[in-house]
């Protein structure tokens, strides 16, 4: 067996319609590289990628899926490990915004409870191309009482911010969950709150 | 050397043969070991051993006459916008009661919501057409091919007279509207323009008279999905019928690739009739599904390395991280294109279908063994969700051993 070189182990998801740019933002956040050539994702791709918070090294798990509804016996196996999740639409189709509700509702089904959800609002470079504004997006986050932020795969706009506001959110819980000597860390509204410090030492 | 032209020569023998009866079985024997990339060989094999093309030869002219007219017929009734302009005097059938002689009458409009509609059913299909759209655009993005005009583009729909609609992609371009541009003469508006289109940049359409090989693409799966309503259209589909059109467009003997398309449906629609059951949800579980087949992997692998099984199971790596994907597309997204090919060659040519594609999967597992062995979980998935480059006849060589 390898040597552990992490301390802690999160698995996250990333679910949202076909064609709304899952796989580019994993692939910007995994290889700070971008690509608009990508192959359709069949069933579930998977990365790895490890990233420092609060002094921890958290090697994040990040589960790719197929957006069409005929994979979702192959992808919803994975909703039940995952300890985050990301639910992606694309601000330039209106349909992709609306299944975000759908997208929920399968999180309620078959994921954990106390799993931790972001929805990111993609493709925000495309403003001539907008047809969801941010608003709207900010909107439903709050009504399911959910972070949100609008990135860009593309322009590289908050995808390693979103993941790691994830990955803390996670870690939060965790170390809430391991001894709860910090209880008021646990509710934690960053959305107004953009600029964070310590956000700059995160994902090194 | 001598030993390709002897493989040639064995080809020619089967395929160039003057009798009339083609020797299957001998085709079979001879295509399982790779086709030659020289001639029709490919192309015709294929549609020999799919079944599109029956072993007498002196039946093809007739069967291709046949299907060519059936599926011109397909587009013109599936493709074709309701109330296009060449759906002739014929097209209502028995239905002498309208007085419109033209496809849809007045009873039928784009806002209507009847179920009998064609405007209604019209609308419909865009929403699968959306996603078909989505993924022809990115198919085999690692060759130009795709994105290049085809010599013969489907005359009835890229001379589209002034008609919105005949090409399949414009009915889904998402539109976007923008203020101003409006002219006004008098009290009435005349002119508004205020629509922009947008495209995937390398997938762009091509002007009209010409069309792109991913459009023809587009058209053969939207077909498909038209005739086979209760399957429609999967994701992946698109990774299928690729290398068939592929292989048929680029068919030397130019009077069977000014048929590629036609020709490309049926093989496609053959093969489909095989692997269909994967493709379908609720099928996962039964004989022939997808999570059948995973099985049938998993338990060869268990049989041929109980170790490598064993190590699999335990770092929880299941079956679904990666061959779910390699045995929906028959390994179509794991390897270039020529690579394909030649796996395809010898998976069309084994008559216990799918016995051997199960086998290449499974060395293609032994084959890293080694490194399988050492690896921790995470580089384990990637190694067989990246398949790292070899020469794909150590690969078939090495399935071709297994018993």
């Amino acid at each position: 067996m390898a040597k552990k070189t992490y301390d802690l182990l999160f698995k996250l998801l990333l679910i949202g319609d076909s064609g709304v740019g899952k796989t580019c933002i994993l692939f910007r956040f995994s290889d700070d590289a971008f690509t608009s050539t990508f192959i359709s994702t069949i069933g579930i791709d998977f990365k790895i990628k490890t990233v420092e918070l609060r002094g921890k090294k958290i090697k994040l798990q990040i589960w790719d899926t197929a957006g069409q509804e005929r994979f979702h016996t192959i992808t919803t196996s994975y909703y039940r490990g995952a300890m985050g999740i990301m639910l992606v639409y694309d601000i330039t189709n209106e349909k992709s915004f609306e299944n975000i509700v759908k997208w929920l509702r399968n999180i309620d089904e078959h994921a954990n409870e106390d799993v931790e959800k972001m929805i990111l609002g993609n493709k925000c470079d495309m403003t001539d191309k907008r047809v969801v504004n941010k608003e709207r997006g900010e909107a439903i986050a709050r009504e399911h009482g959910i972070r949100f932020m609008e990135t860009s795969a593309k322009s590289n706009i908050n995808i390693e911010r979103a993941f790691c506001e994830l990955a803390e959110a996670i870690l939060d819980k965790t170390s809430g969950r391991e001894s709860a000597e910090n209880p008021e860390r646990v509710i934690i509204d960053r959305r107004n709150n953009e600029k964070a410090p310590g956000y700059s030492k995160c994902c090194a | 050397m001598s030993i390709f032209k002897a493989r040639v020569k064995e080809f020619e023998d089967v395929l160039a043969a003057p009798q009339d009866l083609i020797d299957l079985k001998q085709l079979r024997r001879l295509a399982f070991n790779g086709v030659p990339d020289v001639q029709s060989f490919r192309a015709l094999t294929w549609k020999l051993l799919l079944g599109y093309l029956g072993p007498r030869r002196s039946s093809w002219t007739t069967t291709l006459a046949q299907k060519r007219a059936l599926y011109k017929q397909f587009i013109v009734e599936l493709v074709l916008p309701p109330g296009h302009s060449i759906n002739g005097d014929g097209a209502d059938g028995g239905d002498g009661d309208k007085a419109d002689s033209r496809g849809v009458g007045l009873q039928d409009h784009p806002l209507s919501e009847g179920p009998e509609s064609r405007w209604n059913t019209f609308f419909n299909d865009n929403e699968f057409l959306l996603q078909i759209d989505k993924d022809v655009r990115r198919l085999c993005p690692d060759i130009s091919f795709f994105q290049q005009p085809t010599e013969y583009p489907c005359e009835i729909v890229v001379h589209s007279k002034g008609e919105h609609g005949r090409r399949l992609h414009e009915r889904v371009v998402p539109t976007v509207l923008s203020s101003a541009n409006v002219e006004r003469k008098g009290l009435g508006m005349t002119k508004i323009n205020l629509i922009t289109k947008r495209s995937v940049e390398n997938y762009a359409a091509m002007e009209e008279g010409q069309e792109a090989h991913w459009e023809v693409v587009q058209r053969i799966l939207f077909i498909y999905a038209k005739l086979n309503p209760g399957q429609g259209y999967v994701q992946g589909m698109n990774e299928i019928v690729g290398p068939i059109y592929y292989v048929m467009a680029s068919d030397p003997d130019q009077s069977f690739r000014a048929h590629a398309e036609a020709d490309c449906f049926f093989c496609f629609t053959a093969l489909m009739s095989e692997i269909r059951d994967f493709f379908i949800k609720t099928l996962d579980d039964a004989e022939g599904g997808i999570k059948f087949m995973m099985a049938r992997l998993s338990n060869m692998l268990k049989s041929k390395d109980l170790n490598i099984y064993e190590l699999l199971k335990s770092q929880e790596l299941h079956p679904q991280y990666y061959s779910f994907r390699w045995l929906t597309l028959l390994l179509s997204q794991e390897f270039p294109l020529p690579d394909v090919l030649r796996i395809w060659d010898s998976v069309f040519a084994d008559e216990q279908r799918f016995e051997f594609l199960i086998k290449i999967c499974c060395s293609m597992i032994l084959i890293q063994r080694e490194t399988i062995l050492e690896n921790d979980f995470a580089s384990n998935v990637k190694l067989l969700q990246n398949y790292p480059p070899i020469d794909i006849n150590v690969v078939i060589t090495h399935a071709g051993s297994l018993a």
